[in-house]
């Protein structure tokens, strides 16, 4: 799941320190605000946000970007499809 | 209040603790959101003592936490806003000597209505 280049983030979500399964209740409502196409990018320290987004997006039809654990934290990279 | 004729995916959860027991209050609501989250169709009945669960009276008082935390009308909102819908068993209503007016709005009841349960299926 490289990134040639990174895709431009509309909204930023912090649920940092929240554990399972807030950060994927928190993505579920926060995707509904954006457009279809648009990039959310959902900051986590628990270390079920990896399969959590996996299945997530895998069932909600999102597009899962990216996954990268900088210093600790996991930033999930999401693209709305619909 | 039915189910949709269109989903492919419910999940019914059913809740029988009730305020005397508020450490089991949350997590139903917890994992019905969570299913929500994941777009499934979902609902939780309350049945036994369940129903007092949903008193307006009590979501602002108990919590699972006890005084700590976030109180019971938290988890409630968590889920129902993620479109978990709430169904209350008639019966037990009647057990626990209550109203559909007493509890919190939005609730449904399950009198005249065909069955929920017989509806639902098995998620593998």
């Amino acid at each position: 799941m490289s990134e040639p280049a990174a895709p431009a983030v509309d909204k930023v979500l912090d649920c940092a320190g929240m554990s399972c399964p807030l950060p994927v209740l928190k993505t579920a409502r926060a995707i509904k605000e954006l457009a279809p196409g648009q990039v959310l990018e959902l900051l986590a320290t628990d270390p079920g946000v990896e399969p959590d987004m996996q299945a997530w997006t895998s069932r909600t039809g999102n597009e899962l970007l990216g996954i990268a654990n900088q210093d600790g934290v996991f930033h999930v990279l999401i693209r709305r499809a619909r | 209040m039915t189910w949709s004729d269109d989903s492919q995916t419910r999940v019914l959860y059913v809740q029988t603790h009730g305020i005397d027991d508020p450490g089991r209050s949350a997590t139903p609501f917890f994992l019905a959101a969570a299913a929500a989250a994941m777009e499934f169709e979902v609902m939780i009945y309350f049945t036994m003592y369940g129903p007092t669960l949903l008193r307006k009276d009590v979501v602002d008082k108990i919590g699972p936490r006890g005084d700590q935390g976030e109180p019971l009308r938290h988890f409630i909102e968590q889920a129902t806003g993620l479109g978990v819908r709430l169904l209350v068993c008639q019966p037990s209503l009647a057990l626990n000597d209550l109203s559909l007016d007493e509890l919190i709005d939005g609730v449904g009841s399950s009198a005249g209505r065909r069955s929920t349960t017989s509806r639902s299926r098995p998620t593998p």
